[in-house]
């Protein structure tokens, strides 16, 4: 393990890489409602030009077919199926199975199915919480072992919606980073949006520099982590919460009361050997409430909490 | 605090085999992939960039895999060239197809069984040489032979002769061999996986063929595999100059019919995913055979007991019947893209062989697109409790005899250098070297008389060479 802090940095706000010695090339876009970020380490710009264009276009491919936000994606035409079975491609059936192994995994703690408890938690930073009926109405909407997933065809309980959230980012970085390293033997960082993945070392051997903000608007101590290979992903958000009678109600929410988790860090990054596996961690471990840490050490996860 | 140690990475290792499933499914070809992501048994944050850490198949491919193989054995013994082919198909819903190609030329000195003596020995030779129709079957059995032409019956033999002090070796040997192995495996439901094959196997004087199964389920998402196969075969010997009468003395006489033998094995395996970077496996397998397993080339001396002059040569006998059980255990562990491989092997048979063979080998990646592969494996056999140097001519035959070396107790060494290379995305070129070295285990084995200087044993030593191509498309 080439890192373990156990606890105590503080991540998100934004991360970004850091680099003291020559900048890479780096090409800029929006996919995804974050702003992407493709690093190419070398003094190449039109093969970063390049590059960055395939990755947009794959960020683009993968955004139309999994959002739910658009109307013509595949998954809308899921979520829009009530109950009649819709077949889909090979991809997105891979990502159904890998959903569905993470759902068994984690005992139900992920749970694609869970996305429409946002249109009633919503995270506001207010102190609105929703009723208990209208949780009590929802909850029979969740649940992936109400899903039937068939050879190529999966089918959903009228009303039901998946929502590729916690799967959709961290699946576009591994992919793209993926594409673009077969094109190329430069180094490579993907990072969209704070989920970022390298392709190995930098040209000179040292490790990519990221600076992790910290939470705290004016908490001037950012961590810096090197890393040589691999991903690191961040799950939870100083500034998605609701703040009642003192409780603080984190974004995170159980798929298995319908309610958020208590207890939850703040803030937790987690560092993997691609973006799914992070992702998937991170998730699981703000699910685990006040045994984020000990889950993480558990994992041997090399991981950084913020409370 | 024991139940939490237990779990210990479990969430994360099985997340890091379904990762890599992910992206085997979704068509990113391996070859794309330029870190660990694919491979199970890699370590998470190393800097791992080698192209060997991806898995062979994904789906919707096909390779073509040819190679060449090189034996020689030293002192003029046993020389063999195969070449092989093999073609594999993945299909888009995790199929596999397969089949394989493979042909066998074998050339060279075998021991006979025979015990070496102070001056020259003749033999009979089992090819057929002597019988003028070498030409229709390709064979040769060239080497310095004398075909001798019974005056009476008109019958005609090849006769071989063996130097004095030498362990008789006959130097007729030629074999051809053609091999066809077909196999196909499917998912059943999410975690069970069929497999079925068949092999057939043809030479001039022996025929093979076998059928096999076995089923594999995984449990514990994923990081248990138990698998269950069995495999049936069913071989015909049919000797050249027919089966001998086990105990009759060597001829060149048209002798019995062919014979069978069957062969059912059982296997029972279960492989455990420990951690991210840690597979154990074991394996048991039983193993049932009845029938012919005489070898009808070899024969025993039946020597003087008191100065141990050879009086006779007797074709060799034995058992119809062999249980056999194996256990094996291996350990891969993965330090980046650094394999290593620890392998044990415990053999028992119904005939008194036990055997051991452990084996060490580590896979070093170089650069983004090689790696090398050294390896060495320690083995060790017990004799047959039939298993003797010659016959005593005082001496009541016993039940079965043998003097085939490969049924003697002895030790080897191999070691071996593997390597690959990728050429592009879709071609890869890989070779292979083993250094085979035997040498005697236990008591070596004397002739009566004063004949120390008469080695019985001659342990074999053996270079073997392969290089093949691999094309994926």
């Amino acid at each position: 393990m080439t890192f373990f802090l156990p606890v105590m940095a503080g991540p998100k706000g934004f991360i970004k890489p850091m680099h003291k010695k020559r900048k890479p090339v780096s090409y800029l876009f929006m996919a995804m409602n974050s702003p992407c970020d493709i690093q190419v380490d070398g003094d190449d710009v039109h093969l970063a030009r390049e590059l960055g264009a395939l990755a947009e276009a794959e960020a683009h491919r993968i955004e139309a077919k999994y959002s739910r936000y658009q109307e013509n994606s595949l998954l809308s035409q899921v979520n829009r199926s009530n109950g009649t079975p819709v077949e889909v491609d090979t991809e997105m059936m891979a990502l159904l199975t890998y959903a569905n192994s993470c759902y068994e995994l984690s005992d139900g703690l992920f749970d694609i199915t869970s996305g429409v408890l946002r249109r009633i938690w919503r995270f506001d930073g207010s102190n609105k919480l929703p009723a208990e009926a209208e949780i009590e109405a929802l909850m029979p909407l969740i649940g992936w072992n109400k899903v039937t997933l068939g050879k190529n065809v999966v089918t959903l309980k009228p009303g039901m919606e998946i929502d590729f959230g916690g799967l959709g980012k961290e699946y576009a970085v591994d992919r793209v980073l993926m594409l673009l390293a077969a094109k190329t033997d430069s180094p490579i960082l993907v990072n969209f949006g704070g989920d970022l993945r390298v392709s190995g070392p930098r040209r000179d051997g040292s490790p990519w520099r990221i600076a992790i903000e910290s939470v705290e608007p004016d908490d001037p101590s950012a961590a810096t982590l090197g890393i040589k290979s691999g991903a690191i992903t961040t799950s939870g958000d100083a500034r998605r919460f609701l703040l009642k009678a003192g409780i603080r109600y984190s974004h995170i929410l159980n798929p298995r009361t319908g309610r958020p988790v208590i207890g939850a860090p703040r803030s937790i990054t987690v560092a993997a050997r691609t973006c799914m596996e992070a992702g998937i961690m991170s998730t699981l471990a703000m699910a685990k409430g006040p045994d984020a840490e000990r889950f993480l050490r558990e994992e041997e996860m090399p991981a950084w909490v913020l409370r | 605090m024991q139940l939490s140690k237990k779990n210990k990475g479990r969430v994360g290792a099985t997340l890091c085999l379904i990762t890599a499933n992910l992206f085997t499914v979704t068509g990113l070809h391996a070859q794309d992939m330029t870190d660990s992501t694919n491979n199970p048994s890699a370590q998470d944050s190393a800097e791992s960039l080698n192209v060997y850490d991806q898995p062979a198949s994904t789906p919707g491919t096909t390779t073509i895999d040819s190679a060449v193989l090189f034996y020689k054995e030293d002192g003029g013994r046993i020389q063999a060239i195969e070449p092989m082919v093999s073609l594999t198909h993945n299909t888009e819903n995790d199929s596999v197809f397969s089949a394989k190609l493979t042909f066998d030329s074998l050339t060279g000195a075998t021991p006979n069984g025979a015990a070496p003596w102070k001056s020259s020995q003749i033999f009979t030779s089992p090819t057929r040489q002597a019988n003028g129709d070498d030409e229709n079957e390709g064979s040769t059995g060239a080497s310095g032979g004398t075909i001798v032409i019974d005056p009476i019956t008109g019958q005609r033999t090849l006769e071989y002769t063996a130097d004095a002090f030498m362990l008789p070796l006959d130097s007729g040997f030629v074999d051809q061999r053609t091999a066809l192995d077909l196999g196909f495996t499917t998912p059943l439901t999410s975690g069970t996986k069929l497999s079925l094959g068949l092999n057939g196997s043809h030479e001039r004087d022996y025929n093979s063929f076998s059928g096999r199964a076995s089923i594999a389920q995984d449990f514990n998402n994923k990081t248990t595999t138990l698998s269950l196969g069995v495999n049936y075969e069913h071989d015909v010997s049919k000797p050249f100059f027919g089966t001998p009468t086990p105990f009759s003395v060597m001829s060149g006489d048209q002798k019995g019919p062919s014979q069978n033998k069957n062969v059912l094995s059982l296997i029972a395996g279960v492989t455990q995913v420990m951690t991210r970077n840690w597979l154990l496996q074991f394996n048991y397998s039983y193993g049932s055979v009845k029938g012919y397993q005489t070898d009808p080339y070899k024969i025993l001396s039946v020597v003087d007991p008191t100065t141990g002059a050879p009086q006779s040569y007797l074709y060799e006998s034995r058992p119809e019947k062999r249980t056999r059980h194996a256990f094996y255990a291996s350990s891969k562990l993965a330090l980046g893209s650094y394999v290593t491989n620890v392998s044990a092997r415990y053999y028992h048979d119904s005939w008194g062989i036990n055997s051991i063979t452990a084996n060490l080998s580590e896979h070093i990646p170089i650069g983004d697109l090689m790696y090398i592969e050294p390896g060495v494996r320690y083995y060790h056999q017990s004799a047959a409790d039939f298993f003797t140097y010659y016959l005593p001519s005082n001496v009541a035959l016993p039940l079965f005899a043998s003097a085939d070396s490969r049924l003697d107790s002895f030790n080897a060494i191999t070691l071996s250098l593997s390597g690959g290379y990728m050429i592009n995305d879709q071609i890869e070129l890989y070779a292979m070297v083993d250094a085979y070295r035997q040498s005697k285990a236990g008591q070596k084995g004397t002739l009566p008389g004063n004949n120390q200087d008469l080695k019985l044993y001659a342990g074999t030593n053996a270079l073997s060479m392969m290089t093949g191509i691999k094309i994926k498309f």
